[in-house]
């Protein structure tokens, strides 16, 4: 029994792929027919009986798959960009792939080729990732709808060259990122990582026009990171197990919160009421001085920090997309707290969330640890009213 | 007056700290080696890792680099030196240390180059860690793990070359790419020598069991109309389109031998395409002359049977009239480890090696 075709289709069916195929579909004799519906999608159901004429003219991955979905497939819902493909840029993007983040990842730069390359290395790994989709371009509208944007583009810091150098080479490089970020992604998060971090978030969230919740620098979340870690080594524990905190400016004004320091909840400038003065027999000052220090130390040996900076990132971008409520020492802005009245963006205790930074922790600081803030801010904000934005 | 630490902590037991027992070395420090230690890092895979290499300012910068970044991390001791002691006791070696491809340069021209820095490595390594098995990943990567096996003394089944994983991986991602679904979804191994002469095994490949030679029989030939080969030689091509775009790989490499340690580290008995000790070619040669009674030939018969059975995918021509096998004694085959433990030909190989890697030609099919 035959089955007519519909109007327009002159697919003839016979050749031996698709005789094996409905062999093994139907079970039936070979005379197969496969119908068709309006968009031409062979219909395997209703197999019926085949005039073999022509050798098949359907393609494997025809044969292979059937497209049951009328409608557009849904878009991404956990989009990330990262802004940049340096060493920073793709180390935050190795990390946040292998901590399966995101289920769409997209790349930015000017360099084409570079950007091609990395890209190109990142999807030869689809296999070992659970990211299906990278994509990368010059152009932002490969960015469009993303959840998150990392900005690691820009300068870098030279050898024994201060964060507040690059200023205004970065300051230019944002006048044209942030714009086309925020044309394609209307309602993404900001994540500004390029140096000097306090001072370009706050050029970004002017750039992009976003309330401030949702324009974030990466901040002393490295710095607290290497105190940990320094205070680890010191203690023979693992550094999350290490609390200390770091806040203010991320570089070489940053604030140690010695108050705060604790391992199980117990504080160890209770043990030591002498830790971060100048007459500590056990020099934790000098803790404080290495993490300061420590990137420098870095690119002096190297020529560039990437590792820790990515996966700082890459922890802050899990706690945002994952909703985490964590709290985290961020770069926002710290108009009115702790004494600070300048539009001024410094790192504190913060909450984050898909939200973006919700909340602010108040922290209890001394009378010398507020005027550092204090001092950081006046400095921050001499560089930053001089800009051109 | 007591430091912090001692009115902090009591310690319980004043052992001696125990050893590591899944410590994971990389020699090498350059972005392969690197683009390792961080897969291996932010996969969870060793208690401790040791960085070597011969550029102190270097290696000194990337372990402090990967230590700041501690907090993040479940591996409590990242440790680096340019003497080979702090790899002592080491389960995996990883070495991706030796002179990088430059753009149009063939893998095969970096033998002697790799082979010189080789014979200071590998000793060491050895030396330090007589228990660990060796993973090279540096290229020619088959002829390197030959070596490898030959100066570290160590038996067959310690020594892995990383070899076809990552074209397999490549050739996965390419495949699915045309097909809309993701690689894992997509079976197909390449297999051979890593680089210009790998073989796709077209008879194998399919998804959720669907034969793709028995859809479209033409696959992986040039008679196909859907070009399908076109993959694979893509899939050869990509090395050298990145490295040309970007000056070097280093993720998928990285990915992939993060990939292979998990495997081995977790004792996942996994299948992997990987280089390791082929001696299939004296079993094939010699079932083939039991089939057909003796043959003046030997190798060429041999080479045609492989041929004829897709094994090969080009035609060498060794004017040495050893075994003419691309990598010689490193075809590898779809397993890992030597259970295959086949009759071995003594000695062709150390005198095959060099000379037959400066006459080998290879044609295309």
């Amino acid at each position: 029994m035959e089955v007519n075709t519909r109007a327009g289709d002159d697919h003839q069916t016979g050749a031996q792929g698709c005789l094996r195929l409905c062999l093994r579909t139907t079970r039936r004799a070979p005379f197969m027919f496969c119908d068709r519906d309006e968009k031409g999608i062979p219909q395997f159901a209703s197999v019926v009986s085949c005039r073999r004429k022509q050798p098949c003219q359907m393609s494997t991955k025809e044969k292979l798959i059937s497209h049951v979905m009328k409608e557009e497939p849904v878009a991404s819902a956990n989009k990330v960009t990262v802004v940049g493909v340096g060493m920073v840029g793709m180390a935050c993007a190795i990390s946040v792939l292998l901590k399966d983040l995101c289920d769409e990842l997209a790349l930015v730069d000017v360099m084409e080729d570079k950007l091609k390359g990395e890209i190109m290395d990142l999807q030869h790994g689809s296999l070992f990732l659970k990211t299906h989709k990278i994509v990368a371009d010059k152009d932002y509208s490969v960015t469009a709808n993303s959840k998150l944007v990392v900005v690691t583009a820009g300068a870098r810091q030279q050898e024994g060259e201060s964060r507040l150098n690059l200023v205004q080479r970065n300051v230019n490089i944002f006048k044209f990122i942030i714009p086309n970020i925020v044309k394609h992604s209307p309602n993404c998060i900001i994540l500004v990582v390029s140096n000097p971090v306090d001072i370009l978030t706050y050029v970004a969230w002017k750039l992009s026009g976003f309330p401030r919740h949702r324009v974030i620098g990466s901040g002393t979340n490295l710095d607290s990171a290497r105190f940990r870690h320094l205070m680890g080594e010191k203690l023979n524990i693992h550094p999350s197990s290490c609390h200390g905190w770091i806040i203010g400016e991320h570089g070489d004004s940053s604030v140690p919160v010695w108050s705060g320091v604790n391992v199980a909840g117990v504080s160890l400038q209770g043990l030591n009421p002498q830790m971060g003065t100048e007459g500590d027999s056990e020099n934790w000052k000098a803790v404080h001085k290495e993490v300061v220090d420590g990137a420098y130390e870095v690119i002096r040996l190297k020529g560039y920090t990437s590792w820790a900076i990515g996966m700082s990132v890459a922890n802050l971008v899990e706690s945002i997309l994952k909703n985490l409520h964590k709290v985290h020492p961020v770069s926002t802005l710290v108009q009115g707290m702790h004494g600070v009245k300048d539009e001024v963006f410094l790192s504190v205790p913060s909450v984050l969330g898909n939200s973006g930074l919700t909340d602010v922790i108040h922290m209890t600081l001394k009378p010398d640890e507020e005027k550092q803030l204090m001092s950081s801010a006046d400095t921050l904000w001499g560089v930053q009213k001089e800009l051109v934005l | 007056m007591s430091s912090v630490l001692q009115k902090l902590i009591t310690p319980l037991a004043s052992s001696p700290a125990e050893p590591p027992r899944n410590k994971v070395t990389v020699v090498g420090v350059g972005q392969v080696g690197m683009a390792c230690a961080i897969s291996i890092l932010l996969r969870d895979l060793c208690d401790e890792l040791a960085l070597v290499d011969v550029m102190e300012d270097r290696l000194k910068g990337e372990m402090m680099d990967l230590q700041h970044g501690s907090l993040f991390l479940k591996t409590s001791k990242i440790v680096a030196d340019k003497d080979y002691v702090v790899t002592a006791n080491s389960r995996l070696v990883v070495v991706t240390a030796g002179v990088r491809q430059q753009e149009g340069e063939s893998r095969l021209n970096l033998v002697q180059r790799n082979v010189n820095v080789f014979k200071v490595i590998i000793p060491q390594i050895v030396k330090y860690s007589p228990n660990c098995t060796l993973i090279v990943v540096s290229n020619p990567v088959d002829v390197l793990t030959y070596v490898t096996w030959k100066l570290s003394g160590l038996p067959k089944h310690r020594v892995i070359g990383s070899g076809t994983n990552l074209d397999s991986a490549r050739f996965r991602y390419l495949m699915s790419e045309r097909l809309g679904i993701h690689a894992s979804s997509f079976n197909g191994w390449v297999l051979g020598e890593h680089g210009d002469t790998s073989v796709p095994v077209w008879s194998g490949a399919n998804v959720a069991g669907v034969n793709f030679q028995s859809l479209n029989p033409d696959i992986g030939t040039d008679g196909d109309k859907e070009q399908w080969a076109a993959t694979h030689k893509a899939v050869v091509d990509s090395a050298y389109e990145v490295i040309k775009l970007k000056g070097y790989t280093n993720w998928a490499i990285g990915l992939s031998v993060a990939d292979l340690i998990e495997s081995i580290v977790k004792n996942m008995s996994r299948v992997h395409p990987v280089s390791t000790m082929v001696k299939a070619a004296v079993v094939v040669a010699d079932s083939l002359e039991s089939e057909v009674g003796e043959m003046p030939d030997k190798e060429r018969m041999w080479r045609k049977w492989l041929w004829n059975h897709n094994l090969v995918a080009t035609s060498w021509d060794c004017g040495k009239g050893l075994l003419p096998f691309p990598g010689l004694h490193h075809h590898p085959g779809p397993q890992v480890g030597a259970e295959h433990q086949l009759h071995h030909q003594e000695g062709s190989a150390e005198v095959v090696l060099p000379e037959a890697a400066r006459n080998l030609t290879c044609q295309r099919r």
